[in-house]
C-alpha cells in the first residue's frame, strides 16, 4: 500500500493535498495486504533526497524564502514569496549607498573660502560659501581659503637668506618685510602655478632687491621706505599677474630696513654728530643773543647821553647868554662904572686868592740892566709847603 | 549555477576593459599617449579620453608653471668685481612630445637638473658681458638685464619642450671675504659724515657769532655817530645862541668875557704872579690921586 502510494506521490509530486487524501482512502479500502516494513523503509529515503534537491535549487534559483513554504506552494509561488521579502533589503542596500554617495557628493565651503569643481578634470564652475554639490566621482571640488589673508616674511634669517641688499651706491642695508597676499582668482590659482607660496617667496625676493639695488642707501633708511614698499608690490603684483597666478598682494610692511649690525654704531654716531652740530649752532646763537642785546642797550645809551648832553649844552648856552643879556642891558644904562666896578672886582677875586711878588722897577730905573735876582724856585717852593701847612 | 558566475566574469571584464580604455585629464595636466613606447596622442585639453586598452598607457605631466632656484654663483661683471649671485627661474612644459623625448623617462627632475646647466652659464654669460658693470647690475638697468637673460634661456630651452616664463635674479650680494671691506668703508663714509656735521656746526657757530660781533659793532658805531651828530648839533645850536646874544655888544663881551675868564684861570693860590704895580688896578695903588 505504502509503496503504491509512495509512487503515487512520485508520480503526482506537485498535486500537494491530494496525495495525503488518496492515502488515507486507500487505507480504508485494502487494509494490510502486504506488509509495509520491508521496502517502506527504503524508498521514503529517497523519496526526501529528492525533495531536498529540489529544495536546493529552489533556493538557488528563488533565494533563502523557499524552506518556509516548500511544504505547500508550488515553485513559482516559492519564488515569487522570496522576491518580495529581499525587496526591503535591496532598498536599505541602495539607499545606505545612495546616503554614502550624497555624504561623499556634498562638502561645505567657509565664507573665507570657495571651492573650484572639476568635471572630469575640466574645469567646470566655482562655489560659493555653503553646501555646494558636486557628484562623486564625475565631478571633484577643491576648497581654496580665498579671502582670508596669507603672509610671507622675508629677510627674517629663514632659509639662509639674511635680509642684507646691496644698494645702487654699493652699501648693504638689511630688510625685513613681509608680503600679505590672498586669492582673487581660485581657478587661475589652482592651475597655473605649480608651488604658489615658493613662487610668492621668490618673487617677492627678487623684487625687493630689484628696488633696492636701484636705490641709494641713505634715502632707504627713512623718507623712501613708503616708496619703496609700494614700488615693490607693484612690482610683485606685475609679475603675479603675468603667470595668471590668481594672487592678489593685499600688503607689503617693510618691518626693518636699517643699516646692518656691522655698522650700526657709525650710523648712531653721525646722528650724534648731527645733534652736536645743533648743538653747536645753538650756543652760538646764544652768544649772538647775548651781545646783540648787550649792543643794543649800549647804542641806546649812547644816543641818550648825546640827547642829554645836547640838553645840557643848549641850557647852558641859553642861561649863559640870558645872564649875558641882562649884564649888557644894566651896562648900557651906566657903561663907564658898571666896566670900572666890573673890572675892579673881578681884580679883586684874581689878585685875591693867589701868590703874589710886587716888582716895583722904580729904583733900578726904566733902562737899567740889572735884573732883580728872584729865586723862582725857593719860592715855589717854600709857598708849597706853606700850602701843605695851610692844608 | 555557471551561468551566472559567466555573467559576472564577463561583466567584470567589461568595466575593466572600460576603465583601461577611458582616463580623466585634468586642468593642471598634459597627457601622453604612448603605445609600446611609441607617442600616439597628446591630451592637452581637460577632460575624459580614450584610448587603447591594454595595449597603450598614459604618462601626465604638469602643465602648470613650475619653478626652479638656482644655488648661488659667483659671477664677475666687466669689471672684475665679483658678485654672488642666484636667480629663479619659471617655466612650465610647452611641447609634452618634444619634452619627452629629449628629457625621457627621467621626467621633471631630470628637466630641473637641464634646465640649471642652460641657466647658470646664461646668467654668468650675461653679467658678465660687455658693458655690464657691477654698477649696471645694481641699477634700474638690473630689469633689462633679467630680460635678456629671460629671452637667451627660453631660446635654450626651447629643444627640451620647457618654456621660460621668466628668469629673475634674487640675490646680487658681494661675497663674504669682501662684505668686511664693504662694512669698514661704510663705517669711514659714516666717520666722515660725522666728521663733517661737526665740522659744520662749528663753522655755523663761528659764523654766528662773528654776525653777531659784527652786529654789534654796526649797532655802537651807529649809535656813536648818531650821538656826535646830536652833540654837534648842540653845540651848534650853543654858538648860535651864544652869537646872538653876544653879537649885540662885542667889544663889551670881550670885556666881560674876559673878566671872567681871569676869574676861572687864576682862582686858587696855587698861582704865582710877578706884577708890576702899575696897571689900571693899581691905580690907586701909590698915590690917592691915582697915577
Amino acid at each position: 500500500m505504502k509503496i503504491f502510494k509512495g509512487r503515487n506521490l512520485m508520480v503526482s509530486n506537485n498535486g500537494g493535498p491530494w496525495g495525503s487524501d488518496s492515502n488515507s482512502g486507500d487505507e480504508k479500502d485494502s487494509g494490510g495486504t502486504e506488509s509495509p516494513v520491508n521496502s517502506g523503509g527504503q524508498i521514503p529515503e529517497i523519496d526526501e533526497l529528492m525533495k531536498k534537491g529540489q529544495e536546493q535549487l529552489r533556493l538557488l534559483m528563488g533565494g533563502r524564502g523557499g524552506k518556509k513554504n516548500g511544504s505547500g506552494s508550488g515553485s513559482g509561488s516559492g519564488s515569487g514569496g522570496g522576491g518580495g521579502l529581499s525587496r526591503g533589503s535591496i532598498g536599505l542596500i541602495v539607499l545606505g549607498t545612495a546616503a554614502l554617495w550624497l555624504f561623499t557628493s556634498l562638502y561645505t565651503v567657509k565664507p573665507e573660502e570657495q571651492s573650484v569643481e572639476l568635471f572630469l578634470g575640466k574645469f567646470s564652475a566655482i562655489g560659493g560659501p555653503g553646501l555646494n554639490f558636486a557628484p562623486w566621482p564625475i565631478v571633484k571640488a577643491e576648497v581654496i581659503p580665498v579671502t582670508r589673508e596669507q603672509t610671507e616674511d622675508i629677510g627674517l634669517g629663514g632659509r639662509g637668506d639674511s635680509g642684507l641688499m646691496l644698494t645702487t651706491d654699493e652699501n648693504i642695508v638689511d630688510i625685513d618685510f613681509q608680503v600679505v597676499w590672498n586669492i582673487n582668482d581660485p581657478a587661475k590659482y589652482l592651475f597655473n602655478l605649480a608651488e604658489p607660496r615658493s613662487t610668492i617667496r621668490a618673487v617677492s625676493e627678487s623684487a625687493m632687491r630689484e628696488v633696492i639695488a636701484r636705490s641709494e642707501l641713505a634715502p632707504i633708511l627713512n623718507r623712501d621706505r613708503q616708496v619703496i614698499a609700494d614700488t615693490a608690490l607693484k612690482l610683485i603684483q606685475d609679475t603675479m599677474d603675468q603667470y595668471e597666478s590668481g594672487v592678489n598682494i593685499v600688503r607689503l610692511n617693510l618691518d626693518k630696513a636699517d643699516p646692518p649690525l656691522e655698522v650700526i654704531d657709525s650710523f648712531r654716531e653721525v646722528q650724534a654728530a648731527e645733534q652736536e652740530r645743533d648743538n653747536f649752532e645753538r650756543q652760538a646763537d646764544a652768544y649772538a643773543y647775548t651781545v646783540l642785546a648787550g649792543a643794543r642797550g649800549e647804542a641806546s645809551q649812547l644816543l641818550e647821553q648825546s640827547e642829554g648832553y645836547r640838553a645840557k649844552v643848549v641850557n647852558g648856552a641859553i642861561g649863559e647868554a640870558s645872564r649875558f643879556s641882562a649884564v649888557l642891558e644894566e651896562y648900557k644904562k651906566a657903561p663907564d662904572v658898571t666896566r670900572k666896578r666890573l673890572y675892579i672886582e673881578a681884580m679883586e677875586g684874581v689878585f685875591g686868592s693867589m701868590n703874589k711878588i710886587l716888582l716895583d722897577d722904580a729904583g733900578s730905573g726904566q733902562n737899567s740892566n740889572i735884573v732883580p735876582y728872584l729865586p723862582l724856585n725857593e719860592l715855589t717852593n717854600s709857598m708849597g709847603k706853606k700850602l701843605g701847612e695851610s692844608n | 549555477m555557471s551561468k551566472g558566475l559567466f555573467f559576472s566574469i564577463f561583466s567584470g571584464g567589461i568595466l575593466v576593459l572600460l576603465f583601461s580604455s577611458v582616463f580623466i585629464v585634468d586642468e593642471r595636466e598634459t597627457a601622453l599617449v604612448l603605445q609600446f613606447g611609441q607617442i600616439k596622442s597628446v591630451k592637452e585639453d581637460p577632460g575624459l579620453a580614450f584610448k587603447l586598452p591594454f595595449i597603450q598607457d598614459v604618462v601626465k605631466y604638469d602643465a602648470r608653471i613650475l619653478a626652479l632656484d638656482t644655488v648661488p654663483t659667483e659671477v664677475t661683471p666687466s669689471d672684475d668685481r665679483r658678485l654672488v649671485v642666484d636667480a629663479f627661474a619659471r617655466y612650465k612644459i610647452s611641447d609634452v612630445v618634444q619634452f619627452r623625448q629629449a628629457v625621457g623617462v627621467g621626467g621633471l627632475r631630470a628637466a630641473e637638473d637641464r634646465l640649471e646647466g642652460i641657466l647658470n652659464p646664461v646668467i654668468r654669460e650675461v653679467l658678465g658681458s660687455e658693458g655690464v658693470t657691477s654698477n649696471t647690475i645694481l641699477s634700474a638697468d638690473r630689469a633689462e638685464l633679467m630680460a635678456r637673460i629671460t629671452r637667451r634661456a627660453r631660446t635654450l630651452a626651447l629643444p627640451l619642450g620647457l618654456e621660460v616664463v621668466d628668469v629673475k635674479l634674487k640675490q646680487t650680494n658681494l661675497p663674504e671675504q669682501n662684505l668686511a671691506a664693504t662694512f669698514s668703508r661704510m663705517r669711514a663714509e659714516r666717520e666722515r659724515e660725522a666728521a663733517d656735521e661737526i665740522a659744520r656746526g662749528k663753522e655755523a657757530a663761528q659764523r654766528l657769532r662773528a654776525q653777531a660781533d659784527r652786529t654789534v659793532v654796526e649797532l655802537v658805531s651807529e649809535a656813536t655817530r648818531k650821538s656826535e651828530i646830536v652833540r654837534g648839533e648842540a653845540d651848534a645850536e650853543t654858538n648860535a645862541i651864544f652869537a646872538k646874544a653876544f653879537g649885540e655888544d662885542p667889544e663889551f663881551f670881550d670885556f666881560y668875557r674876559s673878566l671872567n675868564a681871569y676869574k676861572i684861570a687864576f682862582t686858587g693860590n696855587n698861582t704865582t704872579m710877578v706884577v708890576r704895580p702899575d696897571s689900571e688896578f693899581f691905580n690907586y695903588f701909590k698915590s690917592d690921586s691915582g697915577n
